[in-house]
Parts: structure tokens; C-alpha cells; sequence
């Protein structure tokens, strides 16, 4: 590999002073093999467990020529090597293989709902990040005061609540009872309005289910904020700041906050893989037609093609956002560098 | 929100004061944005604009889960057929005593005893993309699509059918290798959904593109399927039976059962397909709501939930031990306590709304403690003064062995194993519930037949031919889902069978069916338990509700 090292100048603030191609590119290659080893993994997994996709399939009645004939169309009865080994030729050149249930490419079916499923954990995490970040500091200017232990105490509330219970409460309070917003689904049913006012009735539709979605990551980021801030305020560097005359406010802003993001940034890369685990519980909660609920319905019916083809992309995507976050590590502090 | 604004304005300001604000006005206008756009997104909630409400010829109707595609012919999918019902026929409909009715068939003769059916169909029946409807159609819908991948029709039809002609365009003829009875039952729109051969043909109907773009002859046109969201339909105006009254349905897919009730309670939807147990009475109490009863579905219509004794075992060899079984079971408290009172205590191995088959006044085993325990003390399983009995010179087990028995059950029927549970506890039988996800439940029960006891709901069907023969008949003893559980084998129960197959005149087959119950009440290889209904919701403002494919065709709204 080329040893020519790239210097990746930033504007701005520049913090990304120097750092490897190669390292950069040893990273991105060490997705194939990180995504290979979930497959292999997952694949394992699935197969051995109890449950044959063909029963799923007939439902009810069939006979055993039905069951024989449904297996030998779906690949079912060749040996399970063969079955893997078959696969991941097909992931190779690009096919995930045609789902038992919907009869179609499980790319195809898939890429209908990733769409749903980003909207709905990017605006979670975005809610998450602008709600906690301020939260935390707000609560660690007074360590252990009344409102650092009020906002403890509700971040542990909100953290051991479970989530589908959390969107029952905010359904029944916030749809039922006050009327604000919509129950269920992304857009008024048999809606057949376009641009803006499809936004609008989206927006409305997709407010809920973020904020509940957003809860965990709240209750997470405010504790790591809180302890980041509180750390960093005992530092030298504040010590200096204060003997200065800056004023507790810039302290904060300029000094402390910053210092207190790392964690932050570390927790927020480390919670992509469980926000789109709680998308699962808050799609079907709330009838988001996103892919966590195809995952649902997939794992039931043992439909292994939308099942592997789901754990792909949600490896690839945690893995990808790993490596985001170590960038962003990078350009937050100009110390760390990428071996 | 005003409260939450006033309070981050105030603690702006105030570390601006304290602070001498490094960043006056950014912080300040960031926070106002948020603020105002998390009101203006709830504002737009409160203000709904008046096009979003429903007009007097729309439903919205709650599917439990995206069907995936929508040809039913593929499948005995229960979720598939509940979505694209509308949208077909079949060559006869059943009435409210499933008797046969013309439907795609304007009439149909029966030849030599049962052996040869001659329907006769309708003319000037069109697909929806105007084709012309053709007896071609129905030969291709059964010999490519159904018989070889619907399940439930193949196993049932296959065997005794010897062709399906095409006399003309007309004229179409089913010829079995002997009498046939129940065909006319078997011709409904969720057991055969007739198909347009000229989109199928020469291609792999499993992904050929029509099964998201359907094409039907039903009272509905397919207009759009937003995977996972919702499918719109469009009344066909051309339908050859009564016009529908509701020019728009709409099915939304909503997953959670408790969120399609608060949808319902909302009026975000306009009808359920089910409703659960638990929030019937809520529902009941709302003038805005209606609730109906039915006992059929197009995932199974006339179900008994049924325990199952493994007869390989050496426990439930012994009727007297299953007679003791069925003697310790009080059913009432399963329709009151499980059922939320929708349903009956089944006092047949046939439902009751199979009126024709159904056989009153067996002396099928009633709730009585004291008998059940004196049968186990005859069967050799005493009481020793401990909770649960041990065996004591019970052929094929030691002394000693407790009578402690595994009850295997899907994990949507738990409730029903916690009280079978408890209620068996009092005559010292100890039950173990194993609750697996269904397809696990198919494979451990049916395939590897790895269980002392399970439950499962039977649903008999239009016909016993369809739902109960696979229960008994010692040919069903196989890895298929829903067959015979017990693995009972009876020639003469065998035979029965076969013989009420057969017999073309309906008295005979009450006779037959009748001979067959109480032979299964004497052997008892089962339990019936309780007959299930299907209890439905909808809006007040709607009614006329139809049998269950074609729920909405006779439906009109209120606005």
C-alpha cells in the first residue's frame, strides 16, 4: 500500500492535522471482514435455530409433497454449507436473494423502507442530541444541587421505562386524550397530497414516535454530558480560565462543553446499532412503515433472505458510523490521531 | 410550550448576565427555533385541515400486518387473504348457513353422483383491465396457481381430482375419480380466488409482477400498496353483482393490537378485524363504536381450540387418564376468562356452526372433579398424600413417576395453558406450559411430535371435509402443520371419513358426521375446548358490514 500520507487539511478550526490514507482505508476495508464475520454469525444463527420457513409459509393444511416441493424452490434442502456458500456468491455480485413471503429482490424490499427507518432515527438522535447536550450542561452547573438530582432522577426514569410503553403513554396522552397528534402511520390515511403539505402531515406523523424514540438516547447523553462537563470543569485549563476573569458562561461554552464532548461523541457512534434496535419496538408501536418492523415480520416467518439482507445493512451501517465517529474524534480533538 | 419557553429564556438571559454571553444571540435564536418549531409542528396537529377527514364513501380498515403481496391464490395466508379479498370471487360465495350461492357461477349442475361438477358461468364478466372473464381462466387459476401452491387446497382437492375441462367459454368441468361432496364449499373466494390467466401465464406467479399490481373481477380495484403503510381500493364500477355503496377503502397497516384499538377510539380507522379480549368492554362503552361477532375469517373460519394428547405417550394411552382430563377442564371459565365471553364452550369435535354436521347431546366429558379423580385412581395414578399423583402399576412407566405432563402452546395461547394449568392442579395432575413461537410450535408439535400435550385452534371450515378429517384420519399422521396432533389411528374412523367424502346426500353425511363424533368422543384423543368467534369493530357512523372477504362491498357510511 502506498505509504504517501494524505494531509487531510481542514477549514475552520483544522483539527484533523495529519492522517494516514492508508489508515483511513485499513479502516474502511476492515468493514468487509467485520461484516462477514456478523453474516456468517447471523446466518448460523437463524439457521440453527428452531423453525423451518416452509411451515411458516403454508400456514395451515399443505401436505408433505407441498412442503418438499416449496423447499427445493427456495434452496431449503440443500446442505446447510452449500446454502451459505451459495449466498454469499449472490451478496458478491450484488443479490440478496428474493424473500419467501413478498416474492421480490429483499434489496427491493428493503430499500422501500430504509427511507422511513432514516427519518426516523435521524431525527431521534438529532432530537436526542440538541435536548441532551443543553439538558446536561444545564444540570452540571450545580452538581448534585436540586436540579442535577431532578434531572438524574428523570434520566433514570426515562432510561428503565421501557419504550413501547413510553409510546403507549405518549399515544394515549398525547393522540387520544389531547388530540394533538396522530395515532398511528406516516401520513393521514389514503393521503394523496404532495410536497409541503405531505412534509407538514409527515412532520405531524413523525413528531411522536422521534421524541419516544429519542427517550434512552436523551436519558444516556444527559448523564455522559452531565459527568463530561463536571469532570472537565475541575480541569487546569478552567482553573486558568477563571483565574483570567472569564465568565462562568464562556467557562462553560468555550471551555468545558467542548472538552465534555468527546464522551459524548463516543456514546452517540456506540448508540446507532441500539437506536435502530428501539426502531423496531417504535415502528410497531406506532405503525411506522420502516424496516425494523420488516425485521419483525421476517424473523417470524423465518423469511431468510429480508433477515440477512436487514443484518447487511445494519452491520454496515454500525460500522460505518463507528468509523464516522472516529473521525469526528479526530477533528473534535487535534491530540488524536488514527493508528 | 409557553412555560418551557419563558423558562429557557429566562436561563439564557440569566447566564447572559452572569456570564457576559459569548454567544448573545445565536444561543438565544436557537433556542426560539426549536421552540417555535416544535409548536408549529403540534399546531399543525390541532389544525387539521378539513380535506383530511373522511367523506361519507371512504373506509379505512386496520390490517395486523403488510401481506406482502396480494395473490391469494399462492397462499392460505390469512393476512393476504384478509387484504385482497376485495379485489376477487370466486366461483360460488357462501351464505350465512354456508350454503353455496352464485358468485362467478351462475349455476352449476352435479353428475354422476358427485363424481362431475358443470358450472355454468356468468357473461360479460371483465377483469378490471377489461379482459374479458373466460372458463380458461378458472382451469389456469386451479391447475397453475391453486393446486399447486394454496395449501389448504391442494391437500384437500388434489387427490380426488382426475381434470378440470374448459367446455367452452363458458362451461367449465370438475371430474373426480369418485363422488366429491364438499367441492361446493371449496369454491369460495378464500379457498379458490379465481385469477386472470392472460397476466399469469408462463410465469413464476410466486414474483410475477400482478402480485403487487393486482387484477381481479371483485367489487374493488386495486389503485395503489405503499409497502408496510397502507393499500388503496377503488370501487369497480363495472362489478357484476351489486355496486358498492363505499366509492374508497383504504387497509392501513398497524401491527400493535393496542394501537389499532386507540386508532379506532381516535377514528383514525374506520374498522377492525379484531379486537382484543382485554379492551372489549372499553370499546362496548363507546357510543362511537359498534362490535360484531363472527365465527368466520379468511384465515381460518369455525376454529375450536383444542387440546391434544400424544397418544405415543405412555400416560395418555389409558382413555380413563384422558377422560380424567377432560373431566378436571371447566370450559366456561375459559370463554369467560380468556374468551372475554366471545364464544361457547364446545360441546363437539364439530363446530356448531357447521350446522348440518354438528351433532347435539354427546355425552362428551362436563366439568366434574370428583369423577376425574376417581377415573385417575382407577387408572393407577394415586394420590399419596402429596399435590401431584404418582403412578403406581401403570403399564410402560415406573412406579413412582409423577404425573407431570408438558402442555405445549403457541405464545399468543399462554393464557389458555396458565388456567388448563391451574384447573388441573386440583386433581393432581402437574402440567408444564411451554410456550414457542408458532413456527417453532408447528415444527416441535407436527413435525418432531415432541410433546405430551399441546393446544392448537382447529378451524373446521366451511365443511368437515376441509378442517376436522385432518384431525382423525390415521392418513394425517404427518410433518404437517394442523393435522392430526394425537396421532390417533381408528379404521373405522378412517372409513367414516371416506364415506361422508362421498356421499352427495347432505342427510347421509349428518348420519356419517354424527357416527364420527361419537366415535371421537368415546376414544378421546382431544379436548374441545372452547368455540372461538372473531369479534370485529366499527365505526357507528358505518354499517352493513359483509361476511368476511368482502366485508365492505355491502357497507355504506354515514358522513
Amino acid at each position: 500500500m502506498s505509504r504517501i500520507r494524505a494531509k487531510l487539511a481542514l477549514r475552520g478550526n483544522g483539527t484533523l492535522r495529519s492522517m494516514s490514507a492508508h489508515v483511513l482505508w485499513r479502516r474502511i476495508l476492515m468493514i468487509v471482514p467485520t461484516v462477514l464475520g456478523v453474516l456468517l454469525v447471523g446466518f448460523l444463527l437463524i439457521r440453527l435455530a428452531p423453525g423451518d420457513p416452509v411451515l411458516a409459509l403454508a400456514g395451515e393444511h399443505g401436505d408433505a409433497a407441498y412442503y418438499t416441493f416449496m423447499r427445493a424452490r427456495f434452496g431449503l434442502d440443500e446442505p446447510m454449507a452449500t446454502q451459505f456458500v451459495t449466498w454469499v456468491r449472490r451478496i458478491a455480485v450484488g443479490d440478496l436473494g428474493t424473500s419467501y413471503v413478498h416474492g421480490r429482490s429483499a434489496t427491493a424490499v428493503i430499500l422501500e423502507r430504509v427511507p422511513a427507518t432514516l427519518l426516523l432515527t435521524g431525527t431521534a438522535l438529532c432530537i436526542a442530541i440538541v435536548c441532551a447536550i443543553p439538558i446536561g450542561a444545564f444540570a452540571s452547573q450545580r452538581p448534585y444541587a436540586a436540579r442535577d438530582l431532578a434531572v438524574s432522577g428523570a434520566s433514570l426514569v426515562l432510561y428503565s421505562a421501557p419504550v413501547f410503553w413510553i409510546g403507549q403513554i405518549a399515544i394515549l396522552l398525547f393522540a387520544l386524550r389531547l388530540g394533538w397528534l396522530p395515532v398511528q402511520g406516516m401520513t393521514d390515511a389514503g393521503s394523496t397530497t404532495y410536497g409541503w403539505p405531505r412534509a407538514l402531515d409527515t412532520a405531524r406523523h413523525l413528531l411522536l414516535p422521534a421524541v419516544v424514540l429519542a427517550t434512552h438516547e436523551i436519558a444516556v447523553l444527559v448523564r455522559v454530558t452531565r459527568a463530561g462537563v463536571v469532570e472537565a470543569m475541575a480541569r487546569e485549563h478552567v482553573r486558568t480560565a477563571r483565574a483570567k476573569g472569564v465568565s462562568e458562561r464562556a467557562v462553560l461554552l468555550r471551555h468545558a462543553l467542548p472538552a465534555a464532548l468527546l464522551p459524548v461523541i463516543t456514546v452517540v457512534g456506540a448508540r446507532a446499532g441500539h437506536l435502530l434496535s428501539g426502531a423496531v419496538l417504535v415502528e410497531v408501536v406506532f405503525g411506522w412503515p420502516g424496516m425494523g418492523r420488516l425485521l419483525l415480520a421476517a424473523l417470524q416467518a423465518r423469511d431468510l433472505p429480508i433477515i440477512m439482507a436487514v443484518f447487511l445493512l445494519t452491520s454496515c451501517a454500525v460500522v460505518v458510523v463507528n468509523l464516522l465517529t472516529d473521525l469526528a474524534y479526530v477533528l473534535r480533538d487535534p491530540r488524536i490521531r488514527l493508528r | 410550550m409557553r412555560p418551557f419557553s419563558l423558562a429557557w429564556n429566562s436561563w439564557v438571559n440569566r447566564e447572559k448576565q452572569m456570564a457576559g454571553d459569548p454567544l448573545p444571540f445565536r444561543g438565544r435564536r436557537m433556542a426560539q427555533l426549536a421552540v417555535s418549531l416544535a409548536f408549529a409542528v403540534v399546531l399543525a396537529g390541532a389544525c387539521r385541515d378539513e380535506g383530511s377527514e373522511r367523506s361519507a364513501d371512504s373506509l379505512v380498515a386496520a390490517l395486523e400486518s403488510d401481506p406482502g403481496h396480494l395473490n391469494p391464490s399462492i397462499t392460505t395466508n390469512g393476512g393476504i387473504h384478509t387484504a385482497a379479498g376485495l379485489l376477487y370471487d370466486g366461483l360460488v360465495a357462501l351464505d350465512s348457513t354456508l350454503s353455496p350461492v352464485p358468485s362467478l357461477a351462475e349455476r352449476w349442475e352435479i353428475l354422476e353422483d358427485g363424481a362431475r361438477y358443470r358450472f355454468h358461468l356468468r357473461a360479460g364478466v371483465r377483469w378490471h383491465d377489461g379482459s374479458p372473464f373466460t372458463a380458461a381462466d378458472v382451469k389456469f387459476t386451479f391447475d397453475s396457481l391453486l393446486l399447486r401452491f394454496h395449501a389448504r387446497t391442494r391437500a384437500s382437492m388434489s387427490q380426488a381430482l382426475l381434470r378440470i375441462d374448459a367446455l367452452n367459454d363458458s362451461t367449465i368441468e370438475f371430474v373426480f375419480r369418485r363422488p366429491y361432496a364438499p367441492l361446493l364449499q371449496q369454491l369460495d373466494v378464500v379457498e379458490a380466488p379465481i385469477m386472470p390467466r392472460h397476466l399469469y401465464r408462463g410465469s413464476d406467479p410466486l414474483r410475477n409482477p400482478a402480485n403487487l399490481s393486482p387484477v381481479g373481477t371483485g367489487p374493488y380495484r386495486f389503485v395503489s400498496y405503499s409497502a408496510n403503510s397502507e393499500i388503496r381500493y377503488t370501487r369497480n364500477n363495472a362489478y357484476f353483482g351489486a355496486l358498492p355503496s363505499l366509492r374508497h377503502v383504504t387497509l392501513r397497516v398497524v401491527p400493535d393490537a393496542a394501537t389499532r384499538v386507540i386508532a379506532l377510539e381516535a377514528r383514525e380507522i374506520d374498522w377492525l378485524f379484531s379486537v382484543p379480549g382485554p379492551d372489549r368492554a372499553r370499546l362496548r362503552a363507546d357510543p362511537g363504536v359498534r362490535l360484531l361477532q363472527a365465527s368466520e375469517s379468511p384465515g381460518g373460519s369455525n376454529c375450536i381450540t383444542t387440546v391434544g394428547f400424544n397418544l405415543d405417550r405412555p400416560w395418555f394411552r389409558d382413555v380413563r387418564v384422558r377422560r380424567a382430563f377432560a373431566h378436571a377442564v371447566n370450559r366456561e371459565q375459559f370463554v369467560e376468562r380468556v374468551l372475554f365471553g366471545d364464544g361457547r364452550a364446545a360441546d363437539a369435535p364439530i363446530s356448531s356452526h357447521i350446522r348440518f354436521a354438528y351433532r347435539t347431546g354427546l355425552p362428551v366429558p362436563g366439568f366434574d372433579t370428583v369423577r376425574a379423580a376417581e377415573l385417575l385412581e382407577e387408572a393407577g395414578w394415586k394420590r399419596r398424600g402429596s399435590a401431584v399423583r404418582v403412578a403406581q402399576r401403570v403399564p410402560g412407566l415406573p412406579d413412582g413417576t409423577p404425573l407431570s405432563v408438558g402442555f405445549t402452546v403457541m405464545g399468543t395461547q399462554s393464557t389458555y395453558g396458565e388456567l388448563l394449568r391451574a384447573q388441573l392442579r386440583v386433581v393432581g395432575i402437574d402440567l408444564r406450559v411451554i410456550a414457542l413461537e408458532t413456527v417453532v410450535f408447528a415444527q416441535t408439535v407436527f413435525t418432531e411430535r415432541d410433546f405430551d400435550t399441546a393446544i392448537a385452534a382447529y378451524c373446521n371450515g366451511t365443511d368437515p371435509e376441509i378442517g376436522v378429517r385432518r384431525q382423525y384420519v390415521s392418513s394425517s399422521i404427518a410433518p404437517v402443520p394442523f393435522s392430526n396432533m394425537a396421532g390417533y389411528r381408528n379404521p373405522v374412523m378412517d372409513s367414516l371419513f371416506d364415506a361422508a367424502s362421498r356421499a352427495r346426500d347432505r342427510t347421509e353425511r349428518r348420519r356419517l358426521y354424527g357416527e364420527i363424533q361419537a366415535l371421537a368422543v368415546r376414544d378421546l384423543p382431544y379436548v374441545w375446548l372452547v368455540e372461538t368467534l372473531g369479534t370485529r369493530a366499527h365505526v357507528a357512523r358505518c354499517r352493513g358490514f359483509g361476511r368476511s372477504s368482502h366485508f365492505a362491498a355491502t357497507a355504506r357510511c354515514d358522513p
